[in-house]
Protein backbone atom coordinates (compact mmCIF):
# COMPACT_ATOMS: atom_id res chain seq x y z
CA UNK A 1 0.00 0.00 0.00
CA UNK A 2 1.37 3.62 -1.02
CA UNK A 3 2.25 5.15 2.43
CA UNK A 4 1.05 8.74 1.61
CA UNK A 5 -2.91 6.97 0.50
CA UNK A 6 -5.64 9.48 1.37
CA UNK A 7 -8.39 8.72 3.68
CA UNK A 8 -10.54 9.11 0.47
CA UNK A 9 -8.45 6.18 -1.40
CA UNK A 10 -8.32 4.62 1.73
CA UNK A 11 -12.32 4.43 1.97
CA UNK A 12 -12.52 3.08 -1.88
CA UNK A 13 -10.06 0.08 -0.95
CA UNK A 14 -12.19 -0.32 1.92
CA UNK A 15 -15.66 -0.33 -0.10
CA UNK A 16 -14.71 -2.80 -2.32
CA UNK A 17 -13.38 -5.21 0.04
CA UNK A 18 -9.58 -4.49 -1.61
CA UNK A 19 -8.66 -4.33 2.04
CA UNK A 20 -9.50 -5.26 6.23
CA UNK A 21 -9.40 -2.47 8.62
CA UNK A 22 -6.82 -4.88 10.58
CA UNK A 23 -4.83 -4.72 6.94
CA UNK A 24 -4.36 -1.25 7.43
CA UNK A 25 -4.11 -0.93 11.07
CA UNK A 26 -0.68 -3.33 10.89
CA UNK A 27 0.36 -1.39 7.90
CA UNK A 28 0.34 2.00 10.05
CA UNK A 29 1.88 0.41 13.36
CA UNK A 30 4.58 -1.05 11.02
CA UNK A 31 5.08 2.19 9.77
CA UNK A 32 5.72 3.95 13.31
CA UNK A 33 8.01 1.35 14.31
CA UNK A 34 10.15 1.78 11.24
CA UNK A 35 10.09 5.29 11.02
CA UNK A 36 9.33 6.57 14.14
CA UNK A 37 11.84 6.01 16.42
CA UNK A 38 13.88 8.97 14.45
CA UNK A 39 11.03 11.26 13.83
CA UNK A 40 9.61 11.28 17.23
CA UNK A 41 6.06 11.89 16.34
CA UNK A 42 4.55 9.65 19.16
CA UNK A 43 4.58 9.85 22.81
CA UNK A 44 3.06 6.34 22.51
CA UNK A 45 1.57 3.93 20.26
CA UNK A 46 -0.92 1.48 21.17
CA UNK A 47 -1.16 -2.23 21.15
CA UNK A 48 -3.65 -3.47 18.24
CA UNK A 49 -5.78 -4.86 20.26
CA UNK A 50 -6.86 -2.53 22.32
CA UNK A 51 -6.87 0.17 19.41
CA UNK A 52 -9.68 -2.29 17.42
CA UNK A 53 -11.50 -2.88 20.81
CA UNK A 54 -12.44 1.09 21.25
CA UNK A 55 -13.03 1.55 17.52
CA UNK A 56 -16.68 1.27 16.55
CA UNK A 57 -17.61 -2.37 13.75
CA UNK A 58 -18.83 0.83 11.43
CA UNK A 59 -19.06 4.29 10.97
CA UNK A 60 -17.86 7.55 8.61
CA UNK A 61 -14.25 6.80 9.40
CA UNK A 62 -14.62 2.92 9.38
CA UNK A 63 -10.88 1.78 9.67
CA UNK A 64 -9.02 5.05 9.25
CA UNK A 65 -5.99 5.32 11.22
CA UNK A 66 -5.48 8.76 13.25
CA UNK A 67 -2.84 9.80 15.96
CA UNK A 68 -4.24 12.22 19.21
CA UNK A 69 -2.48 15.39 20.61
CA UNK A 70 -1.56 14.23 23.73
CA UNK A 71 -3.64 17.20 25.32
CA UNK A 72 -6.95 15.36 24.60
CA UNK A 73 -8.65 13.09 26.84
CA UNK A 74 -8.74 9.26 25.41
CA UNK A 75 -10.44 7.09 28.35
CA UNK A 76 -7.69 4.43 29.85
CA UNK A 77 -4.96 6.11 28.49
CA UNK A 78 -2.26 8.18 29.77
CA UNK A 79 -3.28 12.18 28.88
CA UNK A 80 0.14 13.86 29.53
CA UNK A 81 0.29 17.17 27.78
CA UNK A 82 4.29 16.10 27.38
CA UNK A 83 4.69 17.56 30.79
CA UNK A 84 6.27 15.59 33.74
CA UNK A 85 3.53 16.88 36.07
CA UNK A 86 0.75 14.58 34.49
CA UNK A 87 3.37 11.79 33.39
CA UNK A 88 0.88 9.18 35.02
CA UNK A 89 -2.48 10.79 34.20
CA UNK A 90 -4.51 8.54 32.94
CA UNK A 91 -8.11 9.86 31.73
CA UNK A 92 -11.20 8.88 33.00
CA UNK A 93 -13.43 9.39 30.58
CA UNK A 94 -12.95 10.14 26.47
CA UNK A 95 -13.03 13.34 25.33
CA UNK A 96 -16.05 14.46 23.16
CA UNK A 97 -14.08 14.25 19.95
CA UNK A 98 -12.61 11.10 21.23
CA UNK A 99 -15.87 9.67 21.87
CA UNK A 100 -17.26 10.88 18.10
CA UNK A 101 -14.19 9.43 16.39
CA UNK A 102 -14.52 6.05 18.44
CA UNK A 103 -18.01 5.73 17.69
CA UNK A 104 -17.57 6.55 13.54
CA UNK A 105 -14.86 3.78 13.30
CA UNK A 106 -11.69 5.64 13.43
CA UNK A 107 -8.89 3.89 14.98
CA UNK A 108 -7.04 6.03 17.12
CA UNK A 109 -3.25 4.70 17.28
CA UNK A 110 -1.83 6.76 20.10
CA UNK A 111 -0.75 9.89 21.26
CA UNK A 112 1.24 12.59 19.42
CA UNK A 113 4.26 14.84 21.13
CA UNK A 114 3.59 18.36 21.87
CA UNK A 115 5.01 21.50 23.35
CA UNK A 116 4.33 20.91 27.00
CA UNK A 117 0.49 21.78 27.73
CA UNK A 118 0.53 23.06 24.13
CA UNK A 119 3.13 26.13 24.92
CA UNK A 120 5.55 26.34 22.24
CA UNK A 121 5.92 26.89 18.78
CA UNK A 122 8.55 24.06 17.90
CA UNK A 123 7.70 21.05 19.99
CA UNK A 124 10.82 21.77 21.48
CA UNK A 125 9.22 22.57 24.90
CA UNK A 126 8.08 18.26 25.30
CA UNK A 127 9.33 17.07 28.60
CA UNK A 128 9.95 13.89 26.82
CA UNK A 129 11.27 13.90 23.51
CA UNK A 130 12.30 16.47 20.43
CA UNK A 131 10.02 15.59 16.89
CA UNK A 132 11.70 16.20 14.24
CA UNK A 133 10.55 17.34 10.84
CA UNK A 134 10.34 14.68 8.48
CA UNK A 135 11.85 17.22 5.50
CA UNK A 136 14.76 17.88 7.08
CA UNK A 137 16.07 16.21 10.62
CA UNK A 138 17.79 18.65 11.77
CA UNK A 139 14.56 20.98 11.61
CA UNK A 140 11.50 21.34 14.14
CA UNK A 141 8.32 20.20 13.01
CA UNK A 142 6.59 23.31 14.61
CA UNK A 143 3.84 23.43 17.70
CA UNK A 144 2.44 23.07 19.77
CA UNK A 145 1.05 20.58 17.55
CA UNK A 146 4.32 19.59 16.00
CA UNK A 147 3.73 15.60 16.58
CA UNK A 148 0.43 15.50 14.90
CA UNK A 149 1.81 17.30 12.20
CA UNK A 150 5.14 15.16 11.82
CA UNK A 151 2.80 11.86 11.86
CA UNK A 152 0.91 13.14 9.25
CA UNK A 153 3.64 14.45 6.68
CA UNK A 154 5.62 11.32 6.86
CA UNK A 155 2.65 9.23 5.86
CA UNK A 156 2.70 7.52 9.35
CA UNK A 157 -0.79 7.97 9.74
CA UNK A 158 -3.69 9.70 7.67
CA UNK A 159 -4.99 12.36 9.74
CA UNK A 160 -4.66 13.05 13.30
CA UNK A 161 -6.21 16.11 16.10
CA UNK A 162 -4.30 19.15 17.15
CA UNK A 163 -5.32 21.97 19.29
CA UNK A 164 -4.68 25.71 18.62
CA UNK A 165 -4.71 28.30 20.96
CA UNK A 166 -2.40 31.00 18.61
CA UNK A 167 -1.30 29.34 15.67
CA UNK A 168 -0.70 25.53 17.41
CA UNK A 169 -2.77 23.72 14.26
CA UNK A 170 -2.19 25.93 11.95
CA UNK A 171 1.88 26.86 12.29
CA UNK A 172 3.01 22.77 12.64
CA UNK A 173 1.10 22.36 9.43
CA UNK A 174 2.49 24.98 7.55
CA UNK A 175 5.72 24.04 8.54
CA UNK A 176 5.34 20.39 7.21
CA UNK A 177 3.33 20.56 4.27
CA UNK A 178 -0.33 19.79 4.68
CA UNK A 179 -3.25 20.45 5.96
CA UNK A 180 -4.90 21.93 8.80
CA UNK A 181 -7.83 23.75 10.20
CA UNK A 182 -7.87 25.81 12.91
CA UNK A 183 -12.50 25.82 13.78
CA UNK A 184 -14.53 29.06 14.62
CA UNK A 185 -14.52 29.04 18.39
CA UNK A 186 -17.18 26.82 19.78
CA UNK A 187 -17.52 24.67 16.79
CA UNK A 188 -16.03 21.47 18.31
CA UNK A 189 -16.58 20.49 21.70
CA UNK A 190 -13.46 21.23 23.88
CA UNK A 191 -15.02 18.74 26.77
CA UNK A 192 -11.96 16.83 27.51
CA UNK A 193 -9.29 18.81 25.82
CA UNK A 194 -6.36 20.10 28.78
CA UNK A 195 -7.34 23.55 28.67
CA UNK A 196 -4.88 26.49 28.36
CA UNK A 197 -6.54 29.71 27.19
CA UNK A 198 -10.40 28.97 27.34
CA UNK A 199 -11.32 31.95 25.26
CA UNK A 200 -9.55 31.09 22.73
CA UNK A 201 -8.64 26.93 22.63
CA UNK A 202 -9.92 25.05 19.90
CA UNK A 203 -9.60 20.96 18.28
CA UNK A 204 -8.45 20.97 15.14
CA UNK A 205 -7.78 18.82 12.37
CA UNK A 206 -4.76 17.76 10.21
CA UNK A 207 -4.46 15.55 7.51
CA UNK A 208 -2.75 15.75 3.67
CA UNK A 209 -5.51 17.37 1.71
CA UNK A 210 -8.30 19.67 1.78
CA UNK A 211 -11.30 16.72 1.33
CA UNK A 212 -9.31 14.22 3.87
CA UNK A 213 -9.54 17.01 6.33
CA UNK A 214 -13.69 18.35 6.00
CA UNK A 215 -13.58 14.65 6.09
CA UNK A 216 -12.43 14.17 10.11
CA UNK A 217 -13.75 17.57 10.98
CA UNK A 218 -17.48 16.06 9.94
CA UNK A 219 -17.04 13.45 12.35
CA UNK A 220 -15.41 15.72 15.48
CA UNK A 221 -17.73 19.22 14.87
CA UNK A 222 -20.88 20.15 16.21
CA UNK A 223 -23.34 21.16 19.21
CA UNK A 224 -21.99 19.39 22.57
CA UNK A 225 -24.19 20.05 25.88
CA UNK A 226 -20.47 18.65 27.73
CA UNK A 227 -18.72 22.30 26.53
CA UNK A 228 -21.25 25.33 27.39
CA UNK A 229 -19.09 27.87 25.00
CA UNK A 230 -19.95 26.25 21.65
CA UNK A 231 -22.16 28.07 18.68
CA UNK A 232 -24.86 25.40 18.88
CA UNK A 233 -24.24 24.13 15.07
CA UNK A 234 -25.72 21.21 14.13
CA UNK A 235 -23.56 18.28 12.21
CA UNK A 236 -22.85 18.58 8.91
CA UNK A 237 -21.17 16.97 6.23
CA UNK A 238 -18.37 19.55 5.29
CA UNK A 239 -17.20 17.39 1.90
CA UNK A 240 -21.06 17.64 0.59
CA UNK A 241 -20.03 21.08 -1.74
CA UNK A 242 -16.29 19.85 -2.69
CA UNK A 243 -16.73 20.91 -6.54
CA UNK A 244 -13.86 21.42 -7.23
CA UNK A 245 -14.64 25.15 -8.03
CA UNK A 246 -14.47 27.94 -6.37
CA UNK A 247 -17.64 29.93 -5.73
CA UNK A 248 -18.83 32.12 -8.20
CA UNK A 249 -17.79 35.95 -7.85
CA UNK A 250 -15.40 34.84 -4.86
CA UNK A 251 -13.67 37.89 -3.66
CA UNK A 252 -9.96 37.38 -1.48
CA UNK A 253 -8.61 40.17 0.46
CA UNK A 254 -5.04 39.75 1.04
CA UNK A 255 -3.66 40.98 3.75
CA UNK A 256 -0.68 42.97 2.97
CA UNK A 257 0.67 44.10 6.13
CA UNK A 258 1.18 40.27 6.58
CA UNK A 259 2.90 39.77 3.22
CA UNK A 260 5.23 42.50 4.16
CA UNK A 261 5.77 42.14 7.91
CA UNK A 262 9.33 41.98 9.03
CA UNK A 263 10.93 38.83 8.31
CA UNK A 264 8.61 37.30 6.13
CA UNK A 265 11.24 35.47 3.45
CA UNK A 266 11.00 35.91 -0.11
CA UNK A 267 10.44 32.40 -1.06
CA UNK A 268 7.69 32.53 1.35
CA UNK A 269 5.93 35.96 -0.78
CA UNK A 270 6.69 34.49 -4.14
CA UNK A 271 4.91 31.09 -2.97
CA UNK A 272 2.12 32.91 -1.87
CA UNK A 273 1.97 35.18 -4.85
CA UNK A 274 1.73 32.69 -7.05
CA UNK A 275 -1.29 31.02 -5.40
CA UNK A 276 -2.93 34.30 -5.63
CA UNK A 277 -2.50 33.86 -9.12
CA UNK A 278 -4.33 30.66 -9.48
CA UNK A 279 -7.39 32.17 -7.30
CA UNK A 280 -7.34 34.48 -9.81
CA UNK A 281 -7.27 32.60 -12.89
CA UNK A 282 -9.76 30.44 -11.27
CA UNK A 283 -11.98 33.53 -11.67
CA UNK A 284 -11.66 34.94 -8.10
CA UNK A 285 -11.59 38.36 -7.75
CA UNK A 286 -8.18 39.99 -5.32
CA UNK A 287 -8.36 43.11 -3.50
CA UNK A 288 -5.16 43.98 -1.19
CA UNK A 289 -6.01 45.37 2.20
CA UNK A 290 -4.21 45.66 4.89
CA UNK A 291 -5.27 45.24 8.68
CA UNK A 292 -3.79 47.93 10.77
CA UNK A 293 -4.35 45.93 14.55
CA UNK A 294 -2.86 42.92 13.50
CA UNK A 295 0.42 44.56 14.56
CA UNK A 296 -0.92 44.50 18.21
CA UNK A 297 -2.61 41.21 17.77
CA UNK A 298 0.68 38.77 19.41
CA UNK A 299 1.17 41.05 22.30
CA UNK A 300 -2.99 40.86 23.04
CA UNK A 301 -2.73 37.26 22.80
CA UNK A 302 0.65 36.74 24.89
CA UNK A 303 -1.58 38.80 27.71
CA UNK A 304 -4.72 37.16 27.18
CA UNK A 305 -3.65 33.27 26.92
CA UNK A 306 -0.69 33.60 29.58
CA UNK A 307 -3.41 35.42 31.63
CA UNK A 308 -5.71 32.20 30.69
CA UNK A 309 -2.98 30.01 31.27
CA UNK A 310 -2.34 31.20 34.87
CA UNK A 311 -5.56 30.59 36.01
CA UNK A 312 -6.34 26.83 33.99
CA UNK A 313 -2.95 25.58 35.13
CA UNK A 314 -3.30 26.45 39.03
CA UNK A 315 -5.31 23.24 39.44
CA UNK A 316 -2.10 21.08 39.43
CA UNK A 317 -1.51 21.30 42.23
CA UNK A 318 -0.46 17.65 43.04
CA UNK A 319 -3.34 16.96 45.57
CA UNK A 320 -5.68 15.26 43.62
CA UNK A 321 -3.82 13.53 40.20
CA UNK A 322 -0.84 14.19 38.49
CA UNK A 323 2.81 14.81 40.02
CA UNK A 324 3.47 15.56 43.83
CA UNK A 325 6.84 16.43 45.68
CA UNK A 326 6.70 13.90 48.26
CA UNK A 327 9.26 15.30 50.56
CA UNK A 328 7.34 18.54 51.55
CA UNK A 329 6.69 18.79 54.94
CA UNK A 330 3.38 21.49 55.10
CA UNK A 331 1.00 21.75 52.10
CA UNK A 332 2.59 25.41 50.88
CA UNK A 333 5.61 23.72 50.03
CA UNK A 334 4.07 21.05 48.57
CA UNK A 335 2.29 23.45 46.04
CA UNK A 336 5.35 25.04 45.32
CA UNK A 337 7.95 22.22 44.98
CA UNK A 338 5.32 20.48 42.89
CA UNK A 339 4.92 22.83 40.72
CA UNK A 340 8.48 23.67 40.07
CA UNK A 341 9.49 20.39 39.94
CA UNK A 342 6.38 19.14 37.31
CA UNK A 343 6.14 21.88 34.70
CA UNK A 344 8.96 22.83 32.52
CA UNK A 345 11.06 26.10 32.44
CA UNK A 346 8.54 27.70 29.04
CA UNK A 347 5.10 26.83 31.46
CA UNK A 348 6.53 28.10 34.31
CA UNK A 349 7.02 31.41 33.23
CA UNK A 350 3.96 31.76 31.11
CA UNK A 351 2.03 31.36 34.46
CA UNK A 352 4.49 33.96 36.06
CA UNK A 353 3.66 36.14 33.00
CA UNK A 354 -0.13 35.38 33.62
CA UNK A 355 -0.10 36.06 37.11
CA UNK A 356 1.88 39.28 36.52
CA UNK A 357 -0.38 41.30 33.93
CA UNK A 358 -3.44 39.70 36.36
CA UNK A 359 -2.02 41.11 39.31
CA UNK A 360 -3.08 44.70 41.39
CA UNK A 361 -1.27 47.35 39.75
CA UNK A 362 -0.89 45.84 36.64
CA UNK A 363 -4.13 44.15 35.48
CA UNK A 364 -4.86 47.84 34.10
CA UNK A 365 -1.73 48.32 32.03
CA UNK A 366 -2.18 45.05 30.45
CA UNK A 367 -5.16 42.66 30.92
CA UNK A 368 -8.07 45.43 30.60
CA UNK A 369 -6.16 47.05 27.31
CA UNK A 370 -5.41 43.48 25.44
CA UNK A 371 -9.25 43.07 26.02
CA UNK A 372 -9.88 46.15 24.47
CA UNK A 373 -7.44 45.30 21.36
CA UNK A 374 -9.31 42.28 21.35
CA UNK A 375 -12.52 43.65 20.72
CA UNK A 376 -10.16 46.08 17.83
CA UNK A 377 -9.28 43.16 16.38
CA UNK A 378 -12.37 41.25 15.89
CA UNK A 379 -14.42 44.33 14.84
CA UNK A 380 -11.59 44.90 11.61
CA UNK A 381 -11.96 41.41 10.63
CA UNK A 382 -15.78 42.39 10.79
CA UNK A 383 -15.34 45.17 9.13
CA UNK A 384 -13.10 43.45 6.46
CA UNK A 385 -15.81 40.46 5.49
CA UNK A 386 -18.69 42.99 4.31
CA UNK A 387 -16.12 43.87 1.56
CA UNK A 388 -14.26 40.43 0.84
CA UNK A 389 -15.14 36.90 0.95
CA UNK A 390 -12.15 35.48 2.53
CA UNK A 391 -8.92 36.66 3.30
CA UNK A 392 -5.45 35.06 1.97
CA UNK A 393 -1.94 35.70 4.15
CA UNK A 394 1.07 33.82 5.19
CA UNK A 395 1.02 31.10 8.07
CA UNK A 396 4.89 31.70 8.56
CA UNK A 397 7.25 33.84 7.89
CA UNK A 398 9.76 31.49 6.74
CA UNK A 399 10.18 27.68 6.17
CA UNK A 400 10.76 25.43 9.52
CA UNK A 401 13.98 26.78 11.77
CA UNK A 402 16.56 24.84 13.26
CA UNK A 403 16.60 22.90 16.45
CA UNK A 404 17.72 25.87 19.16
CA UNK A 405 17.42 28.73 16.56
CA UNK A 406 15.68 31.01 19.17
CA UNK A 407 17.15 29.49 22.51
CA UNK A 408 18.98 32.55 23.15
CA UNK A 409 15.65 35.05 21.66
CA UNK A 410 12.70 33.10 23.12
CA UNK A 411 10.77 36.21 21.94
CA UNK A 412 11.36 35.95 18.29
CA UNK A 413 10.45 32.74 18.55
CA UNK A 414 6.82 33.59 20.17
CA UNK A 415 6.56 36.46 17.62
CA UNK A 416 5.54 33.39 14.85
CA UNK A 417 1.91 33.97 16.65
CA UNK A 418 1.46 37.38 14.71
CA UNK A 419 1.08 35.35 11.69
CA UNK A 420 -1.88 33.39 13.38
CA UNK A 421 -3.16 34.10 17.03
CA UNK A 422 -5.41 37.42 15.28
CA UNK A 423 -7.66 34.40 14.14
CA UNK A 424 -7.82 32.68 17.69
CA UNK A 425 -8.36 36.12 19.42
CA UNK A 426 -10.53 36.89 16.70
CA UNK A 427 -12.58 33.35 17.04
CA UNK A 428 -12.66 32.73 13.35
CA UNK A 429 -11.59 29.90 11.43
CA UNK A 430 -8.72 28.93 9.41
CA UNK A 431 -7.45 26.70 6.81
CA UNK A 432 -3.92 26.36 5.76
CA UNK A 433 -2.65 24.70 2.99
CA UNK A 434 1.06 24.31 1.18
CA UNK A 435 1.62 26.36 -1.51
CA UNK A 436 4.97 25.97 -2.25
CA UNK A 437 8.36 24.73 -1.60
CA UNK A 438 11.44 26.86 -0.47
CA UNK A 439 14.73 27.01 -2.14
CA UNK A 440 16.34 24.36 0.54
CA UNK A 441 13.15 21.95 -0.42
CA UNK A 442 11.15 22.63 2.76
CA UNK A 443 7.45 23.56 2.26
CA UNK A 444 5.67 26.66 2.47
CA UNK A 445 1.87 26.98 3.84
CA UNK A 446 -0.45 29.56 3.81
CA UNK A 447 -3.68 30.40 5.15
CA UNK A 448 -7.43 31.17 3.91
CA UNK A 449 -9.55 33.28 6.77
CA UNK A 450 -13.16 33.73 6.39
CA UNK A 451 -15.62 34.88 8.92
CA UNK A 452 -17.36 32.97 12.10
CA UNK A 453 -18.45 29.58 11.36
CA UNK A 454 -17.34 29.96 7.51
CA UNK A 455 -15.44 26.13 7.29
CA UNK A 456 -17.51 25.04 4.47
CA UNK A 457 -16.59 28.25 2.78
CA UNK A 458 -13.00 27.40 3.62
CA UNK A 459 -12.47 23.93 2.31
CA UNK A 460 -14.29 24.95 -1.07
CA UNK A 461 -11.69 27.41 -1.70
CA UNK A 462 -9.19 25.45 -0.36
CA UNK A 463 -10.55 22.17 -2.31
CA UNK A 464 -10.67 24.04 -5.84
CA UNK A 465 -7.21 25.51 -4.91
CA UNK A 466 -5.75 21.62 -4.69
CA UNK A 467 -7.69 20.52 -7.87
CA UNK A 468 -5.76 23.22 -9.52
CA UNK A 469 -1.85 22.53 -7.78
CA UNK A 470 -0.17 19.20 -6.95
CA UNK A 471 1.94 20.78 -3.58
CA UNK A 472 -0.30 18.66 -1.44
CA UNK A 473 0.89 15.35 -3.56
CA UNK A 474 4.49 16.36 -2.66
CA UNK A 475 5.88 14.11 -0.19
CA UNK A 476 9.60 14.15 1.81
CA UNK A 477 11.68 11.65 0.81
CA UNK A 478 12.68 8.16 2.69
CA UNK A 479 9.18 6.97 4.17
CA UNK B 1 15.41 50.11 31.95
CA UNK B 2 13.63 46.86 33.17
CA UNK B 3 9.89 46.76 33.13
CA UNK B 4 9.98 44.28 36.52
CA UNK B 5 11.77 44.33 39.63
CA UNK B 6 13.28 40.83 41.47
CA UNK B 7 10.44 41.46 44.10
CA UNK B 8 8.05 41.44 41.79
CA UNK B 9 9.28 38.66 40.25
CA UNK B 10 9.35 37.05 44.04
CA UNK B 11 6.15 37.93 44.66
CA UNK B 12 4.34 36.50 41.24
CA UNK B 13 5.99 33.17 41.65
CA UNK B 14 4.28 33.58 45.38
CA UNK B 15 1.10 34.07 44.18
CA UNK B 16 2.08 31.60 41.62
CA UNK B 17 2.59 28.95 44.16
CA UNK B 18 6.17 28.11 42.04
CA UNK B 19 9.51 28.13 44.16
CA UNK B 20 12.14 29.40 42.41
CA UNK B 21 16.08 29.10 43.51
CA UNK B 22 18.11 32.18 43.19
CA UNK B 23 19.82 31.05 39.92
CA UNK B 24 16.27 30.61 38.38
CA UNK B 25 14.76 34.29 38.93
CA UNK B 26 17.93 36.00 37.60
CA UNK B 27 16.24 33.77 33.90
CA UNK B 28 13.13 34.29 34.86
CA UNK B 29 13.16 38.06 35.10
CA UNK B 30 14.55 38.54 31.70
CA UNK B 31 12.00 36.25 29.99
CA UNK B 32 9.31 37.91 31.96
CA UNK B 33 10.96 41.36 31.10
CA UNK B 34 11.21 40.56 27.05
CA UNK B 35 7.24 39.53 26.84
CA UNK B 36 6.52 42.10 28.93
CA UNK B 37 8.24 45.22 26.88
CA UNK B 38 6.96 43.84 23.84
CA UNK B 39 3.37 42.99 25.32
CA UNK B 40 3.08 47.16 26.75
CA UNK B 41 2.36 48.16 23.27
CA UNK B 42 -1.11 47.37 23.76
CA UNK B 43 -2.29 50.46 25.43
CA UNK B 44 -0.38 52.87 22.49
CA UNK B 45 -3.87 51.24 21.12
CA UNK B 46 -6.30 50.53 23.40
CA UNK B 47 -6.77 54.47 24.13
CA UNK B 48 -8.33 54.82 20.98
CA UNK B 49 -10.53 51.50 20.77
CA UNK B 50 -14.18 52.60 20.75
CA UNK B 51 -15.71 48.94 20.01
CA UNK B 52 -18.17 48.18 22.40
CA UNK B 53 -18.58 45.06 24.81
CA UNK B 54 -20.87 42.43 22.63
CA UNK B 55 -23.08 40.99 25.45
CA UNK B 56 -23.23 36.84 25.27
CA UNK B 57 -26.56 35.64 26.41
CA UNK B 58 -26.74 32.96 29.25
CA UNK B 59 -28.43 29.57 27.79
CA UNK B 60 -29.46 27.70 30.30
CA UNK B 61 -30.43 23.66 30.89
CA UNK B 62 -32.00 21.90 32.96
CA UNK B 63 -29.55 20.93 35.76
CA UNK B 64 -29.52 16.77 35.89
CA UNK B 65 -27.83 14.42 37.86
CA UNK B 66 -25.25 12.29 36.63
CA UNK B 67 -23.15 8.83 38.06
CA UNK B 68 -19.77 9.78 39.21
CA UNK B 69 -17.28 7.19 39.75
CA UNK B 70 -15.16 8.60 42.34
CA UNK B 71 -12.87 5.65 42.64
CA UNK B 72 -11.68 5.81 39.23
CA UNK B 73 -10.96 9.53 40.27
CA UNK B 74 -9.15 8.84 43.91
CA UNK B 75 -7.40 6.27 41.93
CA UNK B 76 -5.33 9.60 40.68
CA UNK B 77 -4.69 10.59 43.66
CA UNK B 78 -0.45 10.77 44.60
CA UNK B 79 -1.87 9.72 48.66
CA UNK B 80 -5.16 8.87 49.77
CA UNK B 81 -6.81 7.41 52.47
CA UNK B 82 -10.20 5.82 51.83
CA UNK B 83 -12.54 8.35 50.29
CA UNK B 84 -10.05 11.25 51.39
CA UNK B 85 -7.27 13.49 49.65
CA UNK B 86 -4.24 13.34 51.75
CA UNK B 87 -2.14 16.43 52.13
CA UNK B 88 0.40 17.47 54.27
CA UNK B 89 0.03 19.77 57.29
CA UNK B 90 -1.65 22.77 56.21
CA UNK B 91 -1.23 24.89 59.77
CA UNK B 92 1.76 23.72 61.92
CA UNK B 93 0.73 23.55 65.43
CA UNK B 94 2.64 23.06 68.93
CA UNK B 95 2.05 19.56 69.89
CA UNK B 96 1.28 19.95 73.20
CA UNK B 97 -1.50 22.10 72.37
CA UNK B 98 -3.72 19.23 69.93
Amino acid sequence: MYPFITIYELEQKLAKKEITREEILEFYLRRFEAFDEEIGSSLQIFDKESILQASAQGGELFGIPGLIKDNICQDGRVTSCASKMLENFVATYDATAIDRLKKAGALLLGRANMDEFAMGSSTETSAYKKTKNPWDHSRVPGGSSGGSAAAVAAGLVPWALGSDTGGSVSQPAGLCGIVGIKPTYGLVSRYGLVAYGSSVDQIGVMAKTVYDNARVLSVIAGKDSYDASMKLQDKKDYTRELTGKLPEGLRIGVVQNALGAEGVEADVVNAIEVAISVFEKAGASIKRVTMPSLDYAAATYFILSRAEAASNLARFDGVRYGLRDKSAKTLSDMYCNTRHDGFGKEVRARILVGNYVLSAGHAGQFYKNAQKVQRLISYEFQQMFKDVDVLVMPTHPAPAFKFGAFAHNKLQMDLQDYFTCAMNLAGIPSLSLPCGMSQEGLPIGFQIVGPSLSEQLLYQVGHAYQQETSWHTIHPKGY
Amino acid sequence: MSLITKEEVEKVARLSHIALSENEIEEVMSHLDAVLSYAVRVQDIAKDVDVPVVKNKNIEREDVAVGSHPDTILAQAPEREGDYFVVPVIIEAEPHKL
